[in-house]
């Protein structure tokens, strides 16, 4: 469970990203935020696993303030949170497995995570989550040969393979065609009903959120104007978010 | 003489329509003087003296003319130095290159945030990178004695100057997504550095020893000459016996190994990209 | 687990095995070297000696350092050192014109541009070094000596630069000054020059600042310049000279290097 309790940041130079958001995520949700870029999307999602820090408020998952983590109980908090991100963020130039692999690297010993001694355990694992996603076959391919869905695809296994609690999506079909951005987005939505993983994904287009998140946050200007599920967003609540009217073409997030 | 005017000052141009255009004076007018005045400078500073480079420039060809044929019977004493000088290069550049890598992670911009840290650094290397490799032989010679060991550190420590600056600016060209992807799975700053930043610099990583290899082997030639093990020393005793044809025995040797060295580095390095 | 997975884990390519391979082989050769590096241990003389030279640098003998007026003192060496790699790399990177000229495949025929690099592969081997020892028998020692070599040394490593540029010619630009009506001459002057202007002159400055250390190395040998003052102090046991001559040396490499990345930005991006 994910707990915002008036979160503010204020950036340096008084940039106010977050002005005291609050809102509760249970387990097993699957919510997207929509809003303007800069509206504090980001901010917001990478706060959440501390990759941001925050300037007031209370920010508790799992009962856990995140914000008193430092060091170790940081990291070991981290390893229950997968995150995707728009660029896929894959080590282009090894394989795919290689880069599920890297999952495992922060529980390794130091040594073996340096030599690359993954057990055969680790491997299979690798290969399963691989498999979850529906790209088993491309496991010994290098990363950069693969196209641009199918390597969301390897970063969403190299999530899986943490076994985590809660996925974090930064923009996650940002990069992909309409077609592709589908595919992707069935995997979330496998995954969180499944596996019972919390999805938390920030999203651009509007019709990509509504069809799959089941609850949709929205955020402008640091603050959240939308709280709902999903089949409760209107026009309004649309202008209410963006600032203005969304024309046809913006809410399908063709261009 | 009118051209030289006005190359000095140009004049305004009146246009057609009657606009008026000033244009700007070559920066050459700048360039050209003070490029004459070094060059004046440095002659005199340099004791130029032309007369008797006609006089006896010839002398330089006389030598390559006795060089060759080289004297090919002096082969076999030609090779335990050489062997030598390759040893010295093999193991001194993987020695300052290993020493390199920490060190150049720790001046990259996008690793340490510490502006204190990161200039203190390069501060560090750049001084150090200022020495030619032979000021390092000479004073390891003096401190450990003549001999190879002196050369191979000599060696070492010019590569590690080098490599360090080199790969700190590649570092920093890195792509830092898969950086924050691993960091944020919650692994350790240096895991995610050694998973998702290495690979992609291995390849330039490894472009880059070759590189020094080669540079190094010509040095190590040198090293010889201050004592510090090689075929140096070997090359400036033939030149005082002007005993050319050996000295171009050992010549051919070298430019043999540089070659076939060079050929081989090329090779790898093409594979690699 | 499940039939396909376990297929596919036995499906992986054996890279480990090259990978060793290589490391091995390192190893095995490095083992095979190690014997002619002889480790005499530190020359009882060995630390003291280090830590003198340290003390030298902290202690440089100042009188040295800044007297201006002496042709002794470091700063004239410095200018000295300077003005011989300046002189040198003009010297080589003028020869090195026509000789890049005649390597690049887009102006001369196959034949030519194939002995052509060779040679200059050839001039490029030699180390300057070589090139020194050889002129001191022909012009004697002294900066002088250092100017000719640093000029037949920089021949090759301009010259093959050169030729990368020539090769990259936009033959567009040329092609334009034809349709215009231009002859030979100018085109060379409107469409290959200033194409190559640029890259010449950058690479002549990368040139001269490499040359400005091998003026130094030079030096050791009595082609002037402050690399003999450096030995003689070195082996004088003059520390606190000895000090004020390298603090000379890194003053004036950092300079230059300073310098040269200047002007080469400038060259490169217009500012």
């Amino acid at each position: 469970m994910i707990q915002f309790i008036n979160v503010k940041k204020t950036y340096p130079g008084n940039v106010h990203a977050l002005k005291g958001v609050s809102f509760t995520i249970e387990p097993g949700d699957f919510v997207a935020i929509i809003g303007l870029s800069g509206a504090g999307k980001s901010t917001l999602l990478r706060s959440i696993n501390q990759m941001h820090t925050i300037t007031e408020g209370q920010l508790l998952v799992n009962g856990l303030d995140v914000t008193q983590l430092r060091g170790k109980d940081l990291r070991h908090f981290r390893r229950n949170i997968g995150m995707v991100f728009q660029s896929f963020n894959l080590v282009k130039r090894t394989t795919v497995i290689k880069n599920v692999l890297a999952a495992r690297v922060a529980d390794m010993p130091l040594w073996k995570s340096l030599l690359g001694l993954y057990t055969k355990d680790d491997k299979i694992k690798a290969l399963e989550a691989l498999d979850q996603v529906g790209i088993l076959e491309k496991a010994y391919v290098r990363a950069d040969q693969l196209s641009g869905g199918q390597q969301q695809r390897v970063a969403l296994a190299r999530c899986l393979a943490q076994n985590p609690q809660i996925i974090l999506a930064d923009e996650p079909v940002a990069s992909l065609d309409p077609l592709t951005s589908q595919t992707v987005m069935e995997d979330f939505v496998r995954i969180n009903q499944s596996l019972g993983i919390t999805v938390i994904a920030n999203m651009h287009h509007v019709d990509i959120a509504t069809k799959y998140a089941k609850r949709i946050i929205g955020i402008k200007a640091g603050e959240i104007v939308f709280d709902g599920p999903s089949s409760s967003l209107t026009h309004d609540d649309l202008t209410k978010v963006y600032g203005r009217e969304l024309s046809k073409d913006e809410i399908k997030g063709d261009a | 003489m009118a051209w030289f005017k006005e190359w000095l000052n140009p004049s305004l141009l009146v246009l057609s329509n009657g606009k008026i255009v000033q244009p700007k004076r070559s920066p050459s007018v700048i360039i050209v003087p003070t490029l004459i005045f070094l060059v004046l400078a440095s002659a005199v500073i340099t004791e130029v003296d032309l007369w008797v480079l006609l006089k006896r420039g010839y002398q330089f060809f006389v030598i390559i003319g006795r060089m060759i044929p080289p004297d090919w019977a002096y082969t076999s004493t030609v090779l335990k130095p050489l062997i030598a000088t390759i040893m010295i290069s093999i193991i001194g550049t993987l020695l300052g290159a290993f020493l390199s890598l920490p060190l150049a992670f720790l001046s990259a911009e996008n690793i340490i945030k510490n502006k204190w840290i990161l200039n203190i650094n390069r501060g560090f290397f750049s001084i150090f990178r200022t020495l030619p490799v032979l000021v390092y032989a000479l004073i390891f010679r003096f401190v450990f004695g003549p001999g190879a060991f002196a050369g191979t550190l000599a060696i070492a420590l010019f590569t590690w100057t080098i490599m360090t600056k080199m790969m700190y600016e590649l570092i920093e060209t890195v792509d830092m997504g898969p950086f924050e992807a691993i960091e944020s799975s919650g692994a350790t700053r240096l895991r995610a550095f050694w998973t998702a930043v290495i690979p992609q610099i291995l390849g330039q990583y490894i472009s880059m020893i070759l590189y020094n290899f080669e540079m190094n082997v010509r040095s190590a030639a040198i090293l010889g000459y201050v004592g510090a093990g090689g075929i140096g020393m070997l090359m400036n005793e033939k030149l005082a016996l002007r005993e050319y044809d050996r000295l171009g025995l050992i010549l051919l040797f070298l430019l043999l190994t540089v070659y076939a060295i060079e050929s081989t580095s090329r090779l790898i390095r093409e594979r690699l990209n | 687990m499940s039939e396909k997975i376990l297929l596919k884990y036995k499906q992986a390519p054996k890279t480990w095995i090259l990978n060793w391979a290589i490391v091995l082989s390192l190893i095995f050769v490095v083992y095979l070297s190690l014997p002619y590096i002889e480790y005499n241990g530190i020359f009882e003389q060995g630390s003291k000696i280090a830590l003198n030279i340290v003390k030298g640098i902290f202690k440089p003998n100042l009188a040295l350092l800044v007297d201006f007026s002496s042709k002794d003192a470091v700063p004239y060496l410095m200018l000295e050192t300077v003005a011989i790699a300046f002189l040198g790399t003009l010297f080589g990177a003028i020869l090195a014109i026509p000789l890049a000229f005649l390597a690049s495949r887009n102006i001369v025929s196959k034949p030519v541009t194939h002995s052509t690099t060779f040679l200059i592969a050839m001039i490029r081997t030699l180390p300057a070094f070589v090139y020194g020892l050889m002129f001191i028998r022909v012009t004697g020692p002294g900066p002088f000596t250092g100017v000719l070599t640093l000029g037949v040394s920089s021949i090759g490593m301009i010259a093959k630069l050169y030729v990368e540029f020539i090769e990259d010619l936009d033959k567009g630009i040329i092609e334009a000054l034809d349709a215009s009506g231009c002859n030979t001459i100018q085109k060379i002057r409107y469409g290959v020059i200033p194409q190559l202007m640029g890259n010449f002159v950058s690479t002549t400055l990368y040139r001269f600042e490499i040359n400005v250390k091998n003026a130094t190395i030079l030096g050791l040998i009595g082609a002037g310049g402050i690399g003999g003052p450096i030995m003689f102090a070195l082996g004088g046991y003059r520390w606190n000279d000895l000090g004020a001559l390298l603090i000379g040396l890194v003053v004036i490499v950092l300079l230059i290097e300073a310098m040269s990345v200047r002007l080469r930005k400038k060259l490169a991006t217009g500012q």
